[in-house]
């Protein structure tokens, strides 16, 4: 099978800001990302693990369980192609690589939870949302994934979505974290 | 705003979900009449006080159930048990 094409990511970010300040965002579209739809009882979601809205890292992958059942994984692709190689897919189980569909943005920085309050109904607070947490839940009105994934004791959010979403909600993201410096 | 307690979420904005409205079963299209069907298309019930309604969990768990409102209060209650796929009461 052909290698698939490099990924690109279609959101421009040079002249936004985006790196200035005491909130960082960053596009991390690249990252492999892979999708696992399993119904309870097969081996792949035991294999998974995890309760509905939790994140851990295994090793070189981030493995999130997004959905009662669905699981997301994050990582260089020989990472996360070595992490749901052996996985049993037998039942109501499938993989599908998402790293083209969907886009992905880091947002780290003490304030960060403050952007994200601004343009999201979450409640981010540390008992509701602490390192590890996940929800699904719409920030600026487009549909995402949010995964709290804290870098040396700092928040810091993973936030996927639409690849065609993606300038206007990184757009949306740049202007709610300026506030904060 | 409304917090809509999703079994698998939480109390949820509204804005997150979607509205099913009242979940009424589907007659046989082989033998309804064409009153059966409109009554099911377009007719609600409408009551004032407690009702069963359906909401979709769009952006969060993406699963539906049924639950409580009470239409002149705005209360909500009895979601179903996480897991559990229908929910709700009556
Ligand atoms: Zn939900």
């Amino acid at each position: 099978m052909a290698d698939p094409p490099a990924f690109e990511s279609p959101v421009v970010t040079i002249g936004r800001a985006a790196g200035a300040g005491s909130i960082t965002l960053t596009d991390e579209s690249a990252t492999t990302k892979a999708s696992v739809r399993a119904a309870d009882g097969t081996p792949a979601a035991s294999a998974l693990g995890l309760t509905f809205g939790c994140a851990e890292a295994r090793g070189d992958v981030l493995v999130a369980r997004t959905r009662p059942d669905e699981w997301m994984v994050f990582g260089t692709s020989q990472a996360v192609a070595a992490h749901l190689g052996g996985l049993d897919l037998s039942g109501y189980a499938s993989t599908v690589d998402i790293t083209h569909s969907r886009l992905m943005f880091r947002i780290t920085g003490l304030a960060a939870a403050k952007a994200m309050a601004k343009v999201c109904s979450i409640d981010f607070s540390d008992p509701m949302m602490p390192s590890g947490a996940c929800v699904g839940a719409s920030v600026a009105k487009v549909g995402c994934d949010i995964i709290r994934h804290d870098i040396d004791d700092v928040p810091s959010y993973r936030i996927l979505c639409d690849r065609s979403f993606g300038q206007y909600l990184f757009d949306a993201l740049v202007d709610a974290k300026a506030e904060f410096g | 705003m409304l917090l809509v307690p999703c079994p698998n979420c939480g109390p949820r904005n509204a804005s997150d979900m979607s509205y099913g409205g009242e979940p009424h079963s589907r007659p046989d299209p082989n033998t309804a009449s064409p009153e059966q069907w409109r009554t099911y298309l377009y007719l609600r019930d409408n009551e004032s006080g407690w009702i069963t309604e359906k909401w979709y969990c769009s952006s969060g768990c993406r699963k539906h159930f049924k639950l409580e409102r009470h239409t002149l209060t705005g209360e909500l209650r009895n979601p179903p048990l996480p897991g559990n796929k229908t929910g709700g009461h009556k």
